[in-house]
């Protein structure tokens, strides 16, 4: 049964591969461009999930149980989250399926993330992350706080994503962008090398989201997607050889890698990439940080910003808010500010 | 009517467009600028920037695994 972790994360870490599903890039777009067009896409997954979510907990294949709200160690985390993703060049997901497309900046970010993750969750730092994740407060869900039925936000949800990505599909008509040359056709051209939309890469997405709660659930792990506990799980199995460790999760996290892997050398798209001395030192800090953000968060973009949101948990949506400001403080440092160092490119013009 | 090359192979996103925004704003209006990436979040970047930008795309290709050109004109 773990292995339908390993199924599900092969077709996710194919399907962000292909399509580029970049949540650290739908933040940072908020900070540099204004583009909300992958923000869309990230939100339809969440809206979609929703639906398909509270249909399972009333049909009793799982039974949603929330938590009471770490409000403090969700804001602190997510921020430290947000920033560091920046750092690293890609949140969790993101870290692991370019790991699979052969840039060794994200080797360096994802084994700093999954150590700091295990040292955050199980080590030396889990006393403080524990301490403040007991200050809580009553409530746990946005609909529970307001003591409504979960179907009134999951319709405002739907209604309002339906009119955001009708929005980007009207605006985006008059574009015709240039689109690198075919060389295969059939089933392999649309596997391989056909652009996927942002939007039906979602919608790929979102279903593999809902799969994964009840697949999840069949072999005790009683949650959706989730990446950081795993990471830390696999290191927690490396380094004290105890088998429990490895659950569904840990699958499905090897999964999203071996997809991307296979995604990417499909594609001709799979290259060992070295990393300069700059961007070396950016991954391994924003893996640390990572780990530890999201170890305080309580969950990553996918985690708490994807599937806890689904939920309509206060962590998720609170977590996504502060992961969204954490995102811009660090572009603003890094890409857009002062900081951008060491990557200026040599011109040479080019005699006609 | 100058040709200009940019190269960004190493950088990982978003800074391929953030090199290419700020390149193309020293060039003259009618000038080439080819950017070669190797991040591959850029081969739905880059074309999206030019097309906003209403740049017109005069080559894009594949110059081998998980390496591309673009070449834009400044208009």
């Amino acid at each position: 049964m773990l292995l339908t972790g390993l199924g599900l994360g092969v077709a996710l870490g194919f399907t962000m591969q292909r399509g580029r599903f970049c949540v650290t890039g739908a933040f940072r777009d908020l900070w540099i461009t204004g583009s909300t067009r992958w923000l869309t896409a990230f939100l339809i997954v969440i809206a979609v999930q929703s639906v398909g979510v509270f249909a399972l907990d009333a049909a009793g294949v799982i039974t949603l149980d929330p938590q009471p709200f770490a409000w403090l160690a969700t804001i602190l985390g997510a921020f430290i989250f947000g920033f560091a993703i920046v750092l690293a060049g890609g949140c969790a997901t993101g870290t692991y399926y370019r790991a699979g497309e052969g840039l060794v900046g994200s080797w360096f970010a994802l084994i700093f993330y999954a150590l700091f993750a295990a040292i955050s969750k199980t080590g030396a730092l889990s006393a403080p992350v524990a301490a403040l994740r007991g200050i809580t407060v009553e409530g746990s869900t946005i609909h529970g706080v307001l003591g409504i039925s979960p179907w009134v936000l999951v319709a405002l949800l739907v209604t309002g994503v339906g009119l955001l990505a009708r929005y980007h599909l009207r605006r985006r008509s008059p574009l015709t962008l240039a689109s690198l040359p075919a060389r295969t056709s059939g089933i392999r051209h649309l596997l391989f090398e056909k652009k996927w939309g942002a939007f039906t890469t979602a919608l790929i997405i979102a279903p593999l989201a809902i799969l994964a709660w009840p697949l999840s659930w069949a072999t005790g792990r009683e949650s959706g997607l989730g990446v950081t506990g795993p990471s830390s799980n696999i290191v927690n199995y490396l380094v004290r050889g105890d088998p429990q460790a490895i659950d569904w999760g840990v699958y499905l996290v090897i999964g999203i890698l071996l997809g991307s892997f296979i995604a990417a050398r499909g594609s001709g798209e799979f290259r060992v990439r070295l990393p300069d001395a700059t961007t070396t030192i950016r991954s391994i800090i924003g893996g640390a940080l990572m780990g530890v953000g999201a170890s305080l968060a309580g969950g990553c973009t996918i985690g708490n910003g994807m599937v806890d949101t689904a939920t309509f948990g206060l962590q998720g949506w609170v977590s996504l808010v502060f992961m969204i400001i954490g995102t811009g403080a660090a572009t603003r440092l890094f890409i857009t500010g002062s900081a951008r160092v060491g990557v200026s490119p040599v011109r040479i013009p080019v005699p006609r | 009517m100058a040709q200009y090359v940019l190269e960004t192979d190493g950088q990982v996103c978003p800074f391929p467009l953030v090199e290419a925004g700020d390149a193309i704003l020293k060039l003259d209006l009618g000038d080439e600028l080819t950017i070669n990436f190797d991040c591959t979040q850029a081969t739905d970047a880059l074309p999206r920037w030019a097309a906003e930008n209403g740049y017109p795309v005069t080559h894009f290709d594949r110059v081998g695994d998980a390496h591309w050109t673009i070449t834009v004109q400044k208009a």
